[in-house]
């Protein structure tokens, strides 16, 4: 880094700062984004800076999605060159976690919700699948390992309330990562209990706090009964288990006997290329470019919302680039491999009519550009796509009879 | 229309009562048609020319156009027996001769929602029916409908309406409100074993939810007793005073201070449950929650099982005699005329300072986030006395603890000596704490 002069164009990187047609000038982040990750694998120090600075230039939190997606990249790139991920990823995560409160999650989750089916779509079809999994059960169990702050029941709970025949007694435990603020949850609980009551419908409610890894989570602490009809509810969540305990961890969820497993995710692959920097980054980048730009499309321009939804992004791709995989590491993987995993121990179920009728009229609610999409080829279930992108997936599975 | 269970000499009524569908007059004929007999259109033809129509009455009308002499005009066939259809779907309950449906009409619809395929769809919502008849129906209130709720918010959606009621800060308040027309349910608090209210609370749900909860009905018989059922909780016994104080202790081992604004405004989510007490909660709220394992029999509790809906299942079978909140006898002419009991105990002046404050109360042991919004009037009137209930036998003071078990709260550190009268109440109405921040 000799060179200090911020006019002082490096000759490989020049061309990228050429005027291009104004469509192509649009993505000027993920080229930036792009070629840095490069010059951080070929350990070109003065490439990296010169890139770095640039986008320390160009890049800002409260500008369009290209100034956003350079913003939140940027941070993981300083990181990953000067490794000091790790470290900042615990910044961030407790600079979060002070920030955190029931108050503020509602909020943030509640408006999402309501302007994007990003979350409800999953919830939907879980939902919808569980129902009818469960049909005849009176006594349930639920174990939920979402990242949606059980925004997901309460339509449930009235989906039960008013199934007709004997409303059935949910047990609901959900598995809560500490560093997703155990207080947080339990308000959650509180509420959830309220409303049960409101609805009718006998209700249990639990938390299982997970201190390590969601890897490490055993039938035991799940605490089952004999009687009871189980159903598990992963929506998010089995990305965030470390890569190498995946297996196992679906082979625990099978030796639940559950009645059926939901399972969503975002159609991503962090995994494949976990050890290629710029083949990570260059996945990170297309997702999250399309996650930025869903929400600035969904939300007012001027949300608290969307900003504390960007703020999550931000520290997820420094989790998933900067880090080692040790802790918390959303590494996500495509559908057609979650499928993969899960054939090993489930076998597929379809959702039926009722469900897909309702998921039709759940997009119906919102802006233009979402679909629906069935899987095909390799994976099973259903996405939803944000402009033609599979964007989210949702399956639903029972264990193979042994 | 299927008849009631009466002989067939009786002469038929003026208007005919619509009995529970699916209970045949026995005397009836059976007639079981095959599916595709069930779903086609045109059954009723024309002998003349064969044309096919829907309805009998199509049929006539049309036969009249054919110029028939007089004797040919007459109905070929008398109307012997009434006729009842069974359902040809076999796993059906209405498969069985003693559950037949007595409408042609009848019998097709449920077949086409139980069993069909559901063809028809909603432009506005997706939403799919297998009737023509129920999509219309539907399409015509479709959109229409505006779900309320307490806070203030308004929804077009049931879903995201559904969704917010059930983190809303009115919430808590809807319980309040809830208990204080449900006091009877807290006699049982002390008697521990139950699990959790369900048709009761379904039944509030006319009242409080905007948004109409299917299968809510208030019957007569629930509404009746209502009364007395409140009464019985100035009769009731006095060791959930202890249990109210063993609960707080379970859940707030370390809370040793007073309920302070700042626990109300500052930080409430601290974390206050260690992570193991969150199974003893559940536990808690299982064996303390609500209603009754023991309900207060009535006089009519033959007439409060037949008219309850079957919903209920063996297990919470007692709670069939909850019951909905009376519109004869108002909640809060209740409390009042507690209040009024209470205050022969004990002295009379705290009261009048909050008969002014219509929809403020000092819910502090309500727990933190949900009990800020608490407007209630009727429960404003009973701050009169202090929550010594460890002491006080009045009837007063059982109502407070009773609540508080009843909203769940267990912030309440030294709930027992609670004065109610603390200045903390007028701060807590001045916040805006009603539903979203």
């Amino acid at each position: 880094m000799q060179n200090t002069d911020p006019y002082h164009r490096h000759p490989s990187i020049s061309c990228l700062l050429e005027p291009k047609d104004p469509r192509e000038e649009e993505k000027w982040a993920a080229e930036l984004i792009q070629e840095c990750a490069k010059a951080i694998a070929e350990k070109d120090s003065s490439k990296i800076h010169h890139l770095l600075w640039m986008l320390n230039e160009l890049a800002s939190p409260y500008g369009d999605c290209d100034q956003k997606l350079a913003s939140y990249f940027l941070e993981a790139l300083l990181c990953r060159a000067t490794e000091a991920g790790e470290l900042c990823y615990t910044t961030l995560t407790s600079a979060a976690e002070k920030r955190h409160s029931f108050v503020t999650a509602r909020r943030v989750m509640l408006k999402f919700q309501e302007v994007s089916p990003w979350t409800t779509f999953g919830h939907v079809a879980s939902n919808g699948a569980i129902m009818e999994a469960m049909e005849g059960e009176s006594k349930l169990h639920i174990v939920d390992i979402s990242n949606t702050y059980c925004t997901q029941w309460p339509t449930l709970l009235e989906a039960l309330a008013s199934r007709g025949s004997d409303t059935p007694h949910l047990r609901l435990t959900v598995v809560a990562m500490v560093s997703m603020g155990g207080s947080v949850m339990d308000e959650i609980g509180r509420r959830m209990v309220k409303f049960a009551r409101l609805m009718g419908v006998p209700f249990e409610f639990h938390v299982v706090s997970i201190v390590s890894t969601l890897g490490q989570l055993t039938e035991e602490e799940l605490g089952l009964r004999k009687d009871e009809a189980v159903a598990v509810n992963c929506v998010g969540a089995l990305r965030r288990v470390s890569v190498e305990e995946r297996d196992a961890f679906m082979r625990m969820l099978c030796a639940l006997r559950p009645r059926v497993v939901t399972v969503v995710e975002e159609e991503a692959d962090f995994t494949t290329s976990r050890g290629d920097l710029v083949a990570c980054f260059e996945q990170c980048v297309r997702f999250y470019s399309i996650f930025l730009g869903m929400l600035e499309e969904s939300f007012s321009p001027t949300s608290n919302e969307r900003f504390m939804l960007e703020k999550e992004c931000s520290r997820s791709i420094l989790g998933v680039l900067a880090c080692n995989g040790s802790g918390v590491c959303e590494r996500r993987e495509k559908a057609s491999q979650w499928c993969e995993r899960l054939t090993e121990a489930f076998a597929t179920t379809a959702f039926n009519d009722d469900v897909i009728g309702d998921l039709e009229a759940l997009l119906e609610r919102y802006r233009e550009g979402w679909s629906l999409v069935p899987a095909k080829g390799d994976a099973a279930g259903l996405y939803l796509t944000w402009k033609a992108e599979p964007v989210v997936w949702a399956s639903a599975w029972k264990p193979i009879k042994p | 229309m299927a008849g009631e269970a009466i002989s067939s000499s009786n002469p038929p009524p003026a208007k005919k009562k619509r009995s529970l569908p699916g209970t045949p007059d026995p005397e009836a004929e059976v007639i079981a048609l095959s599916p595709k007999t069930l779903l086609a259109t045109n059954r009723f033809l024309c002998e003349i020319c064969g044309k096919g129509f829907q309805r009998d009455q199509n049929l006539q009308l049309h036969r009249r156009g054919h110029n028939l002499p007089w004797k040919l005009r007459q109905r070929t066939s008398k109307e012997p027996r009434k006729r009842v259809y069974v359902c040809p779907e076999k796993s059906c309950v209405h498969h069985h001769p003693s559950r037949a449906l007595g409408d042609l009409t009848g019998i097709k619809k449920h077949f086409c929602r139980k069993h069909g395929e559901k063809k028809w769809k909603c432009d506005k919502c997706s939403k799919r029916y297998a009737v023509q008849s129920d999509c219309k129906a539907h399409s015509k209130t479709c959109g229409t409908r505006e779900y309320r709720c307490d806070c203030g918010a308004v929804f077009s959606r049931r879903d995201s309406f559904i969704t917010h009621r059930a983190f809303c800060d009115a919430l808590a308040e809807e319980t309040a409100r809830v208990a204080a027309s449900n006091m009877s349910r807290l006699t049982s608090i002390c008697n521990g074993n139950f699990s959790f209210t369900s048709d009761l609370m379904r039944s509030n749900i006319a009242n409080n939810f905007s948004g109409a909860i299917s299968n809510t009905t208030m019957t007569e018989a629930e509404m009746v007793g209502h009364a007395r059922r409140e009464l019985s909780l100035w009769m009731g016994e006095g060791d959930h005073t202890e249990n109210l104080s063993k609960r707080n202790d379970l859940l707030n081992p370390h809370q040793s201070k007073p309920l302070s604004t700042d626990d109300l405004f500052g930080n409430p989510f601290a974390s206050r449950y260690p992570n193991q007490l969150s199974s003893i909660y559940s536990d808690e709220l299982t064996s303390n929650a609500l209603p009754t394992s023991r309900m207060k029999e009535t006089e009519n509790p033959q007439s409060l099982l037949l008219s309850v809906p079957s919903r209920s299942s063996t297990q919470h079978q007692h709670q069939h005699q909850q019951m909905a909140m009376t519109p004869d006898v108002s909640a809060t002419a209740l409390l009042q005329k507690a209040a009024l009991i209470g205050l022969n105990a004990s002295c009379a002046t705290p009261l009048s300072c909050f008969e002014t404050k219509s929809q403020e109360c000092n819910f502090r042991f309500l727990s933190n986030s949900s009990l800020l919004d608490v407007n209630h009037s009727s429960l404003a009137t009973l701050s009169g006395n202090t929550m010594d209930n460890s002491t006080l036998p009045n009837p007063l003071t059982r109502v407070y603890p009773t609540r508080h078990l009843m909203i769940q709260k267990d912030d309440e550190p030294g709930g027992e000596t609670r004065d109610f009268l603390g200045v903390d109440a007028p701060t807590i109405c001045a916040s805006s704490w009603n539903g979203w921040v």
